[in-house]
């Protein structure tokens, strides 16, 4: 199991590695100014120790060979300087150019998936992906590899410098720094049970703080508010206790790696000094003060690249899960394409048949089994059935959103898998239930299936639809702004629009889907008024929810879990006394 | 963030002590650079083998002192976060909970349950840091420049001149990028909005064929907030090299200035290299400074935006009768005039009418046209902007707002259950209803079936009642309205996912029962108030008509608009 999971990191990471691809020319420069600027940095106290041991005595002090020694120094300081800079920009570059294309590559192939797909994945987990996934993927896998080189080089550096300074100081260094580590790993290890503990009753706690404050209205109404801040005092209790033992045993890291720090630097002054006493047999000691300085300044930052390799370590191991997350996406296989044979429909008569259709979501339920079913141009079909009794698959199925999975539907003749599915789309006008509109202008939201379309056109639409009214009054009439930031339309006006939308084309073909409850009663008689008209000559599909429409229709489907339990005209079903019969009878009912 | 400091009052003695301790730990962390001078300038200068390993403890010492120091620090600030946010946490939600309706939807349930999580977190996280850190990392930096004038005043100088540089290198680019920063949240908000708005209109989208012109405009915003992260990436990668070259040049400096006083006679080696050591103190501590002020500020930022929620005076009613005054009429609105506040137009305007006990009165009308308003006027949850409305003869505002709800039996438009068993969430009214009076109401509610299904009245239900259709949540939230047998009874709408002979079926049953209630029945649907002995048509916050079913139909012509769209009779209404 655990090998198969490896096996499916390292593909994740080969796939995320062709995202930097594209920039691999920039990566080995970054790497190369990486090393210059950690070799750079890490001789400085080397020189800096030179110039202290020529600080000897009053009077006895080389200022000459000091300054000489400064300046080199200088140098490499402006050159660490520059280098560190130019390797940030580069990354940068590189980070920003990954996450920019991985992300076009994520919605682009949203746009091409079927729709099964989003109809199977929440929008807010999908959108997380492309947006916040990106960034963590970038951030820990790019910034993750230059930090590792880094911290990697500057072990390695310090290691070689300090041996060449003092095998035996070294090795007090290289021997006691691991105690750190081991701390803060015996920490991280201990306190991750409270942790747990603690996001247990931080859960607890959230879910009793959403439950109620979403429904405040109703603890209200019935007064139930001291039942419940006593359960959220109880619950914050426990969570405050479980918070103070978390934080304070984690906090505890730091102090104590800083005390393993404190207990190292102790040591090598103890044994750098006594070294500096030493006599190496030669007339020299085996060390001198210079050096026991730059010494010293290593040991106090030995324990940091070590730090940032473990931080690394798990901000990778999160790269790799957002990379797993967005490339998922990425890789789920496109809508069946149209076929090299497809013909483009043009404005359709509109004879829609279908033959034998069956359907279904999962292999294993089946939906819908052996519809058969004749429409010809410019009839009426209602649907109508308690919610939840399919009539939505049915839309999917004539808009092609799904593919059928036996049978066939056909638009003049033609099966609609052998058009495309742009031309077949275009010959349907579609007015659903949820109302969307993109955040734009209401002329841009109307023109959205005609961009063309002149203002003149739009107005006359708008009046067919009777939005023309509503539409003036607004604050910029037709150029207000709607969605996020712009004007709140109510959602009638916002089924209006949609309705004018589909009038200013007006396809040959309908699907409507009547309102059940959220219009104010004019806006609803207009919108009917609207509908009718648009139907006038057009084959239509209309769920419905109003007797009237069902009545007036010249074929009715009743629909019941998923499948079509009767059809006919309304006298036919009434005459049959059957699952219509009921629905149509339970209006009256007392 | 003032206005929340009572609550950390409590906490004063944690709050004082533990930035104490962690000063405390901060000034022995500045003696070991004059310790390892000594080692120097005593222990090796006099070869003095004895000295050099009492110093060396000394600084071991030091670092045991230090940790713990550093360790009761760690848990006093620690105290003192979780104790202050875990008060402002338990006052916040008593707050919401006091709030009117009104409140409530100016507010908004996403901000109410963003103060008390993400919000509450920054405050714990950013107390905590602020702490220990807030004070230590300035005293640091100080201190390392006034150790370094007990060293030397001509070579402390250089301190003098390098502290300001580089201050103003950390906190001026930190200051630079940080609404730079807020352009590309800005930027990435609106991506991620683009990216939802795509998905939400998906069928729309392919209906029109919009999916080309939908990558176009994602590209564009993508690139847009790519080259606003560039430029922001520019200026923040200059801070890490510039305070480098800084520090480093201060070192150079320092160290050529000391060996010319060493050479005068007037500083030891060992003093220049404890210079040295305290020049290389100072940059760590400011970039730690400079991040932690980045926290902090976010952290006020969201303090403020609690301590503006703990300020919101509710405005629900205050009264203090606890019963009416045994009226002829169950419910009374005399001209009344309803507002929801920054709506331009009236919700209701001047309402008058009145229901006597045991009747049953029917709302109708489209969305929009003020039902809901109507009936949450009735249990007080809205103020009525003019006019009255009274309860058994008391204006709602005079009541108790617990006593006036007890008297009501509320079925809100939304139904809602809590997540635990089904008994637990028909007790809401009366918390010490029996089983059998439970049962009563779940039979009235015509629930039986769903408690038959689910497995009787200790069957569990989850967060929001997911687990049920809206068919059975909409029965259950019935029953729990009607148990403790409410006086009067409000049905808002309350039986929309019902199919026609469910909802005809609860109404015969309501109407049966003993010791009759005052009932409101708010619908959309003519065949639900029919029956009513009172209807009242509302168009726009108008009553259009008040009046019996027949009334109705003979004179207003807007209801019998809506009974014909919906009964369509053979015939009598032709376009």
């Amino acid at each position: 199991m655990s090998k198969k999971n490896g096996r499916g990191g390292a593909r994740v990471l080969r796939r995320a590695l062709k995202y930097i691809g594209k920039y691999r020319l920039l990566l080995p420069v970054s790497a190369i100014f990486t090393v210059i600027t950690v070799a750079l940095s890490l001789y400085i106290p080397v020189l800096v120790g030179d110039a202290i041991d020529l600080i000897t005595g009053a009077g006895e002090v080389k200022l000459d060979a000091i300054l000489e020694i400064l300046i080199f120094a200088a140098i490499l300081v402006g050159g660490a300087a520059l280098s560190q800079w130019i390797c940030s920009t580069l990354n940068n570059r590189i980070a920003l150019g990954v996450v920019r294309d991985i992300r076009n590559d994520a919605f682009e192939r949203l746009e091409r998936l079927p729709l099964s797909y989003h109809d199977s994945h929440r929008t807010g987990d999908t959108v997380n992906r492309i947006i916040n996934d990106a960034e963590q993927l970038a951030d820990g896998l790019l910034l993750g590899f230059t930090q590792l080189l880094s911290g990697i080089l500057t072990i390695v550096i310090t290691l070689g410098i300090m041996i060449y300074l003092n095998w035996a100081v070294a090795l007090v260094v290289f021997v006691l720094t691991p105690i750190s580590l081991l701390v803060a790993k015996f920490i991280a290890s201990r306190t991750f049970n409270m942790f747990k503990l603690r996001a247990e009753a931080e859960a607890k706690t959230t879910s009793h703080v959403n439950e109620m404050l979403s429904n405040q209205k109703i603890v209200k109404a019935f007064s139930h508010e001291d039942e419940s801040q006593a359960k959220f005092d109880e619950l914050n209790g426990s969570l405050q206790a479980r918070s103070l033992k978390a934080i304070f045993f984690s906090s505890l890291t730091n102090p104590l790696t800083r005390f393993v720090n404190s207990l190292v630097y102790a040591a090598v002054a103890l044994v750098g000094a006594l070294l500096v006493l030493t006599d190496n047999g030669a007339g020299a000691a085996l060390l001198t003060v210079g050096e026991l300085a730059a010494l010293l300044s290593y040991a106090n930052q030995y324990t940091k690249p070590f730090n940032e390799i473990s931080g690394v370590v798990t901000e990778f191991q999160n790269a790799l899960a957002s990379a797993g997350r967005i490339l998922e996406i990425i890789d789920e296989p496109c809508e069946i394409p149209d076929g090299a044979d497809a013909v483009v429909l043009g404005v359709a008569e509109g004879d829609v048949s279908l033959s034998d259709v069956s359907f279904s979501y999962t292999p294993e339920i089946p939906l819908i089994e052996g519809i058969s079913l004749e429409v010809t141009r410019g009839k009426r079909v209602a649907i109508v059935g308690p919610t939840g009794c399919g009539k939505t698959t049915l839309i999917n199925l004539l808009m092609r959103f799904y593919d059928v999975t036996g049978g066939g539907i056909s638009v003049d003749g033609t099966d609609i898998r052998d058009i495309t599915r742009h031309s077949l789309r275009k010959n349907y006008g579609m007015v659903l239930q949820d109302t969307w509109l993109s955040p734009a202008s209401v002329r841009d939201n109307i023109k959205m299936g005609k961009p063309d379309a002149t203002d003149e056109e739009v107005i006359a639409a708008a009046r067919a639809a009777h939005a023309h009214s509503f539409i003036k009054r607004l604050k910029n009439g037709y150029d207000t702004r709607i969605g996020e930031g712009g004007e709140e339309l109510s959602q009638g006006q916002k089924q209006l629009i949609c309705i004018t939308r589909v009038m200013l084309c007006l396809p040959p073909m309908l699907i409507l889907d009547e309102a059940t409850s959220s219009i104010d009663t004019r806006t609803e008689i207009r919108i009917q008024k609207a509908f009718s008209e648009m139907m006038r000559g057009r084959t239509s599909f209309v769920v419905a929810h109003r007797l009237s429409t069902v009545m007036d229709s010249d074929l009715i489907l009743v629909m019941r879990d998923g499948n079509i339990v009767e059809t006919g005209t309304h006298e036919e079903l009434l005459a049959r006394g059957g699952f219509y019969f009921e629905l149509f009878n339970s209006q009256f009912a007392k | 963030m003032k206005r929340l400091l009572r609550y950390l009052k409590p906490h004063w003695r944690d709050s004082v002590l533990g930035p104490l301790f962690k000063l405390c730990e901060a000034t022995l962390e500045l003696i070991v650079p004059l310790v390892i001078a000594t080692i120097v300038d005593r222990g090796i200068a006099e070869g003095d083998r004895g000295y050099i390993l009492k110093m060396a403890l000394l600084l071991a010492l030091m670092g045991l002192i230090g940790l713990a120091f550093s360790v009761t620090a760690q848990f006093f600030c620690a105290r003192a976060s979780v104790g202050f946010v875990g008060r402002i946490r338990s006052a916040l939600f008593a707050k919401l909970g006091s709030l009117s309706y009104s409140d409530i939807d100016r507010i908004g349930t996403s901000t109410m349950i963003t103060r008390m999580s993400a919000d509450s977190t920054k405050v714990q996280n950013g107390l905590n840091l602020a702490l220990r850190l807030l004070l230590r990392s300035p005293f640091v930096v100080f201190g390392a420049a006034i150790m370094a004038f007990t060293i030397d005043f001509k070579s402390a100088l250089t301190f003098v001149a390098v502290i300001p540089l580089l201050s103003i290198v950390v906190f001026g680019i930190m200051l630079l990028t940080m609404p730079m920063y807020k352009r590309v949240q800005g930027k990435t908000d609106a991506l991620l909005c683009t990216a939802r708005e795509n998905l939400d209109g998906v069928r729309v989208i392919r209906a029109f064929g919009k999916e080309e012109d939908e990558i176009a405009e994602f590209r564009e915003e993508n690139q847009l907030l790519t080259t606003v992260s560039k430029r922001v990436g520019r200026i923040s990668a200059l801070m890490n090299p510039l305070t480098f070259l800084l520090i480093n040049a201060a070192i150079l400096v320092l160290i050529y200035a000391g060996a010319v006083e060493v050479n005068l006679g007037n500083l030891s080696q060992g003093q220049v290299l404890a210079l040295y050591n305290y020049m290389s103190q100072i940059l760590v501590e400011l970039i730690k400074l400079a991040n932690l002020i980045i926290s902090i500020s976010k952290a006020l930022a969201s303090a403020t935006r609690i301590a503006d929620v703990l300020d919101v005076e509710s405005t629900d009613t205050d009264g203090k009768a606890v019963c009416g005054v045994g009226s002829e009429y169950a419910v009374e609105l005399r001209g009344v005039y309803a507002r929801y506040a920054g709506a331009p137009e009236a919700a209701l305007e001047n309402i008058s009418f009145s229901a006597k006990w045991g009747e049953t009165v029917g709302i109708i009308g489209g969305t929009g046209s003020g039902k809901s308003t109507l009936v949450n006027l009735i249990p007080a949850f809205y103020r009525a902007e003019a006019g009255e409305v009274l309860v058994d003869g008391v204006n709602v505002c005079d009541y108790d707002p617990r006593a006036l709800r007890e008297m009501i039996g509320m079925c809100p438009q939304r139904a809602v259950l809590f997540s635990g068993t089904v008994r637990d969430n028909l007790k809401w009214r009366d918390p010490n209803a029996s089983d059998e009076e439970i049962m009563e109401a779940v039979k009235i509610a015509q629930a039986s079936d769903v408690l038959d299904k689910k497995g009787g009245l200790d069957a569990v239900i989850e967060e929001g009642g997911r687990n049920l259709s809206g068919g059975q949540r909409q029965r259950l939230t019935i029953a729990r309205a009607l148990v403790g047998n409410p006086r009067i009874l409000v049905l808002d709408d309350s039986a929309s996912a019902l199919d026609f002979a469910t909802d005809a079926a609860l109404r015969r049953a309501i109407a049966d029962m003993k010791g009759k209630m005052t009932v409101f029945i708010v619908s959309q649907r003519a065949s639900s108030v029919m029956n009513a002995d009172k209807i009242i048509l509302l168009d726009d916050g108008a009553a259009v008509g008040i009046g019996t079913h027949a009334e109705l139909m003979e004179k207003c012509e807007l209801y019998r608009e809506i009974y014909y769209t919906q009964f369509k009779k053979g015939g009598s209404e032709n376009e």
